[in-house]
């Protein structure tokens, strides 16, 4: 998106708009690899005076060519951005939000840079100590807590729609919708889908979810995440529904006994969470939302997959994409008739 | 019943990104990419090796569970009675289907990804 001198002039005119600086120069501009769903770019600016003078790294997050389903549009997850930040989640300081075209040709947000390590991989390696990770679990789990502090009804997030009435067979029938888009047959999720619609119960309370919660969706300094990252799918429901997302086994990056993400065990997260959350897990419900994080994970892949397959994208990362679900396929089959964590 | 794209347009791809791109690369993008080639060519690899054979158990299954006639056809079938809920429980057939899941999910598993069946002390 900011590879054409002109596009970089526009930018430089929009920052000089919202800041009200003289002057503003764009050193360079980078994108960045993380975010299959979204366009990410750093940016080093200057500016003479307004409210931002001096040189800053800010990161502008726009949309990917191929939008995703479900995820939210750049505005609606600015104002999610926003109201973590007011609620004291660790994110990174969102600054400007541009919803309309006429700026870049695309809706687009601008966030201070934050720095850390974002690589799932490098931190479930043993070159980071046990120690350090089950620190970082820690302050996952007091992150989430604060994320799940923030109920609805909230007017400055009134584009996340009502709170849903029932959030499993919500997510029942969206993941319904989301397999009738694919022409080939897959049985095991069908065989999930029926397990879900049997085992759904109520949920006790509804908060506000990241909905990507989950290592490789935040950054990390030295023993404490630095920013969660990624708010696209953001969305009202049951809190237990990200615990069972973060724990997924597809997300411990091959560490599959340390549940918490690939970074600790996972008894050690709940405690954390519950202490800071004030709130009881439900071993059943977590039980649950964990099949359905590997269902919506095969579900995921299945898209991904389909931006190779019919959306023109001739991507060897996308096709490979296509042979993950037997992983998750393995994992729902494997959680159904173990009928526990 | 194997999950798309196949062996082979993978190893094409990774055919192409090896000609195209993989010489502009450096450092940790070279590594990722020579990584997603390997993969790629491994998978092609271990599924011609298994072969029309290594399914014959599923459409045995398929055989037993709807009589002979086309796998591909059975194949929906069974994901169409799955969503109708005919293999719900108390079904008697029910262990018979999680069955031949199971069978189907492990030899996808032989083929895209050997090292998640060891993991798990398989194999």
């Amino acid at each position: 998106m900011l590879r054409s001198p002109e596009t970089r002039y526009a930018l430089e005119r929009y920052l000089q708009h919202e800041t009200g600086a003289t002057k503003v120069a764009i050193h360079a501009a980078t994108a960045l690899t993380a975010g299959a769903v979204q366009e990410n770019w750093k940016i080093e600016a200057e500016m003479t005076g307004g409210s931002l003078a001096g040189r800053h790294l800010l990161v502008l997050r726009t949309d990917a060519p191929t939008r995703i389903a479900a995820s939210l549009g750049r505005a609606e997850e600015y104002a999610v951005l926003c109201a973590a930040r007011g609620a004291g989640v660790t994110v990174p300081e969102p600054l400007f939000c541009c919803s309309g075209t006429a700026a870049l040709g695309r809706p687009f947000f601008i966030m201070q840079w934050a720095e850390g390590e974002t690589s799932g991989a490098k931190l479930v390696r043993d070159e980071c100590g046990a120690e350090q990770r089950g620190e970082i679990a820690l302050s996952l789990a007091r992150e989430l807590a604060t994320i799940h502090g923030i109920r609805p009804p909230r007017l400055d997030l009134a584009a996340l729609g009502d709170p849903p009435a029932d959030p499993a067979a919500e997510r029942v029938a969206l993941y319904r919708r989301w397999l009738d888009d694919f022409e080939d047959p897959h049985p095991v999720a069908e065989w999930a889908l029926r397990w879900l619609a049997r085992e759904k119960s109520a949920a006790s309370e509804i908060v506000l979810l990241h909905g990507d919660f989950r290592t490789g969706n935040y950054l990390v300094g030295k023993k404490a995440p630095t920013a969660i990252l990624d708010w696209e799918f953001a969305n009202w429901g049951d809190p237990h529904e990200d615990i069972g997302w973060f724990c997924c086994k597809s997300w411990r990056f091959g560490a599959i006994d340390r549940e918490a993400g690939g970074l600790a065990p996972r008894a050690l997260f709940y405690r954390a969470y519950e202490e800071h959350a004030r709130r009881t897990l439900d071993t059943k419900r977590l039980h649950y939302w964990e099949v359905m994080a590997s269902l919506r994970w095969l579900l995921l892949a299945l898209q991904q997959r389909e931006r190779y397959l019919r959306g023109g994208e001739r991507s060897l990362a996308l096709a490979l994409t296509g042979r993950r679900p037997a992983e998750c396929e393995f994992e729902i089959l494997r959680l159904i008739e173990a009928g526990t964590l | 019943m194997r999950d798309l794209p196949g062996g082979r347009e993978l190893e094409m791809l990774a055919l192409e990104l090896e000609a195209e791109r993989l010489g502009t690369l450096e450092g940790d993008d070279r590594r990722l990419v020579v990584a997603m080639i390997e993969r790629a060519r491994a998978i092609a690899k271990r599924e011609a090796k298994a072969g029309e054979a290594a399914l014959a158990p599923v459409r045995a299954a398929l055989e037993r569970l709807y009589g002979p006639g086309d796998p591909a056809e059975h194949f929906h079938r069974l994901t169409q009675d799955i969503r109708a809920g005919r293999f719900d429980p108390p079904t008697a057939r029910r262990g018979e289907i999680r069955d031949l899941l199971w069978a189907l999910t492990l030899q996808k598993l032989r083929e895209s990804n050997p090292g998640f069946l060891r993991a798990h002390g398989l194999e």
